[in-house]
């Protein structure tokens, strides 16, 4: 009953802090190794610029699913949100002006509600439905814009830069984040989507409406991808996409999982997604200023999301919040 | 000593229940609780306990049934919340546990509405409630803790406390006459933690009312006030525990509808030494847990391994099993060594078996008991060419079993996670039955089931052993050393500390 030992301060916190995600250690070590190997370039603004960049994009297209990965189930539909909303919104500018924003935040929402009711009450697994529905969405996108990428004009402000050297979405990108962050750890979202994740059948036992909060995970998770696709647009060239790219899938699931969220949930959140995104944008920044060729970029990529899976499943069965 | 004088808190009158129409789960069943008291609800797997329960907390909904509250009918609660307000709450037998979150998460898990404002919780107030709930209850953990790390026994107090906690949160007020359900709280734990956690809820009388679930007869003798009986969904009995004096026997009629003593257990010619020596330790060591372990299993000899929790009898049975690995020692299966860290289907191919009662394990929950039976016995239900499944013989081989072992299930081909508790552990026994090794590692094989089912595993078991099988027994309850056993050692602290014979067992327990 020794209610006083948990309080910390100084050292002694930072390094329980450390303890308690062993990433950071990674993030130090990847950050000497790359600054040994390449002094000048790694080091560099433009460089920082750069990892700034890469970040933002990782962190809003994973903070959506890093909510819903903490019920142990899977989003993989952000990308469609994405695509699709750029689309509408190069359909809806010339006819409603700037307002047409609003569309990637109502199109994620509805997604993630639709998605929600239909994985809950059609007992269909998460991973399977969002992947058709990005599929669907990717065909969707490619029917309206005719095939072709259809450049939106008028939402230059989005990335006009404020401050040197710090991409403006990478300060539009804070709140969002901190608005995620806060819903996990302030509410009793947060601690409902860990108890879901962890023993399902024990949080409904407890009087918890298990279908409704899985609901409101997906809704959460398309919102927070819609809103960050108002950034991302811009942020991507401000033109709507037609390509798909495997690569914009699999990333923010690495990050996810190397920030300490296994895929069976019950741990981790946004908050941890942030380190993983980091560590990630670094490791990759690294891997581009090597002689590598980007296929082989891609193939370490593989190795690291094979590799994190593969420790967070080892220590994250019943336990793992400590595990990276 | 219970005081009848006041109203009861809780008073449930002609309560029934049908399932689907057809299956009569609960007929016309009353439950009074008064202040202050344990009421203890036994009977079998299936006898309607746990449904009496679940509508209690709202689960369920009544066919029919009256909810007597100071002389007035209300309505039965329609969901746990609604319960929680009349003053009941429940604490489950198992899956109440949420392990990835911490303490105090878990306390007001489903009831933050007191700690919550408009922006969000505060955890700062959320944490300091939580430290004064866990020193109330004096339950010896810290609110930073993850449930997981807790040990099973503190999980259950810390359950206990919330299920309080859940009542005055709910009615808004400190202290409340309150019910609570236990359902099987001290199954899944040893016999000093029982005690331990008897002695808390004793404790808490003061002030709570507990309806008590239970198997274990022992705790229904020393620690329930009144105990009513449930047989197939009806109530059949009623004890008054202070009042007159009811025997074990007693209840245990009144339990199985029949006489339980009737068939005396035969354990067969006792092995002698010098007999063949199927299985041999020698100075076995796992650093921590055990030391030194030396015994020879004859065939057809069952030896107990017996002490309090942390003596190391069920890492030695694991490690026998092959289900962890040892740092050194000898061990000799029929006369051929086995390595320290060789895994657990190689030990079973040279007949070593491991049976738990834990059927939460054991069993595979989604697939019917043919074949839960034939997944251990695959090479009997294989055609000679080709290998290929035959359903009919795994249908036959199911159903011999199930015949033998007196299964209650409709058909071969139920699922099981939809038979009783009782019946689930006989599947379990049944494919070992059917594989018949030669040796088996029982550990504590009759969890949590009820007695009549109980005494058909037993017969099961010590047929097997009449016919050869040699056992090794690591288990909770007393009672089944001397009905199974031939020999025991008496762990202490991972060493075998004495070596006695089933009969000198319980006058060495006595003293």
């Amino acid at each position: 009953m020794n209610n006083t030992t948990k309080h910390k301060t100084g050292l002694r916190g930072a390094w329980e802090a450390t303890k308690n995600y062993p990433v950071i250690f990674i993030v130090v070590g990847l950050v000497a190794i790359f600054s040994a190997l390449y002094t000048k370039r790694f080091l560099s603004p433009v460089n920082f610029t750069a990892t700034l960049r890469q970040f933002v994009t990782l962190m809003l297209f994973s903070l959506g699913p890093s909510i819903v990965m903490l019920l142990g189930s899977m989003d993989l539909s952000f990308i469609g949100v994405w695509m699709l909303g750029s689309v509408l919104l190069w359909i809806l500018t010339p006819v409603i002006g700037p307002p047409a924003l609003l569309v990637f935040p109502l199109l994620g929402l509805a997604t993630g509600f639709i998605a929600g009711v239909v994985h809950t009450k059609g007992r269909i697994p998460s991973f399977i439905l969002t992947l058709a529905i990005l599929i669907t969405y990717w065909g969707l996108t490619v029917v309206l814009s005719g095939g072709y990428p259809r450049p939106v004009k008028g939402f230059g402000w989005i990335t006009a830069s404020v401050l040197p050297r710090v991409p403006t979405p990478f300060l539009w990108s804070i709140p969002i984040i901190v608005a995620a962050i806060i819903v996990v750890l302030r509410t009793r979202l947060g601690t409902y989507f860990w108890a879901i994740g962890s023993n399902e059948e024990g949080t409904r036992l407890a009087g918890i409406d298990v279908d409704r909060y899985k609901i409101i995970a997906f809704t959460l998770s398309g919102t927070f991808t819609g809103i960050g696709s108002i950034i991302l647009f811009a942020h991507l060239g401000g033109s709507a996409p037609v390509e798909f790219n495997m690569n914009n899938v699999v990333r923010p699931l690495v990050a996810i999982i190397l920030g300490g969220t296994p895929l069976v949930g019950g741990s981790g959140g946004p908050h941890r997604t942030i380190l993983g995104v980091l560590t990630f944008s670094i490791l990759y920044r690294g891997l581009h200023l090597s002689p590598l060729r980007p296929e082989v970029i891609d193939l370490v990529v593989g190795i690291v999301l094979i590799l994190s899976i593969i420790i967070s499943s080892k220590g994250t069965r019943m336990k793992g919040v400590d595990i990276t | 000593m219970v005081n009848k004088t006041g109203a009861p808190i809780l008073r449930v009158k002609n309560v029934s229940k049908t399932f689907g129409g057809v299956v009569c789960a609960l007929d016309d069943v009353s439950l009074e609780v008064y202040p202050n008291e344990i009421v203890g609800v036994v009977g079998e797997n299936g006898a309607g306990k746990t449904t009496l329960m679940k509508i209690l907390v709202g689960i369920h909904t009544p066919d029919r049934g009256e909810w007597e509250h100071n002389g007035v009918v209300v309505p039965f609660p329609r969901n746990p919340k609604e319960a929680a307000r009349k003053g009941i709450s429940i604490v489950y037998q198992e899956k109440g546990v949420i392990p990835s979150i911490k303490v105090y998460q878990f306390l007001f898990l489903g009831n933050e509405e007191k700690h919550e404002r408009r922006w969000g919780l505060q955890i700062g107030k959320m944490k300091q409630h939580a430290r004064e709930i866990l020193e109330e209850f004096r339950v010896q953990c810290d609110i930073e803790d993850f449930m997981y790390d807790l040990p099973l026994s503190i999980q259950k107090m810390v359950e206990i406390a919330k299920a309080v906690l859940r009542i005055r949160l709910e009615q808004n007020r400190d202290t409340t006459d309150s019910v609570i359900i236990l359902d099987e709280p001290t199954a899944p734990l040893t016999i000093e933690e029982r005690r331990g956690m008897l002695g808390e809820i004793l404790r808490m009388k003061s002030n709570t009312s507990f309806v008590y679930v239970t198997h274990i007869m022992q705790e229904v003798m020393e620690y329930m006030d009144e105990v009513v009986v449930l047989r197939d969904g009806k109530r059949v009995a009623y004890f008054d525990m202070s009042a007159q004096k009811a025997t074990e026997a007693d209840l245990s009629r009144a339990i199985v509808g029949r006489e339980i003593l009737a068939q005396p257990y035969e354990k067969g010619p006792h092995a002698a030494e010098g007999g063949e020596v199927v299985l041999s330790a020698q100075d076995l060591t796992t650093r921590g847990c055990f030391y030194d372990i030396s015994f020879d299993l004859h065939r057809g000899e069952c030896i107990g391994l017996f002490g309090p929790a942390g003596s190391g009898k069920s890492e030695i049975i694991r490690s026998i099993a092959g289900l962890r690995s040892r740092d050194s020692g000898k061990l000799l299966v029929q006369g051929r060594e086995a390595r320290q860290n060789e895994p657990a289907h190689k030990r079973l191919s040279r007949g070593v078996g491991y049976f738990s009662g834990d059927t939460a394990n054991e069993l595979l929950h989604d697939w019917p008991i043919t074949k839960n039976i034939s997944i251990l016995n695959i090479s009997k239900v294989v055609g000679r060419f080709l290998r290929f499944l035959r359903f009919k013989a795994e249908k036959a081989l199911a159903a011999r079993i199930v015949e033998q072992l007196r299964i209650t299930t409709p058909d071969v081909n139920t699922l099981i996670s939809s038979l009783s508790g009782g019946s689930k552990q006989k599947v379990t026994v049944g494919k070992w039955f059917e594989k018949n090794p030669a040796i088996l590692l029982l550990e504590d094989p009759t969890i949590g089931i009820d007695v009549g089912s109980r005494q058909d595993i037993y017969q099961a078991v010590l047929s097997m052993k009449r016919a050869g099988m040699s056992m090794i027994l690591v288990s909770d309850d007393l009672k089944e050393y001397s009905t199974l056993c031939d020999r025991v050692l008496l762990m202490k602290q991972g060493r075998v500390a004495e070596r006695i014979s089933a009969e000198q067992l319980s006058e060495v327990l006595k003293t």
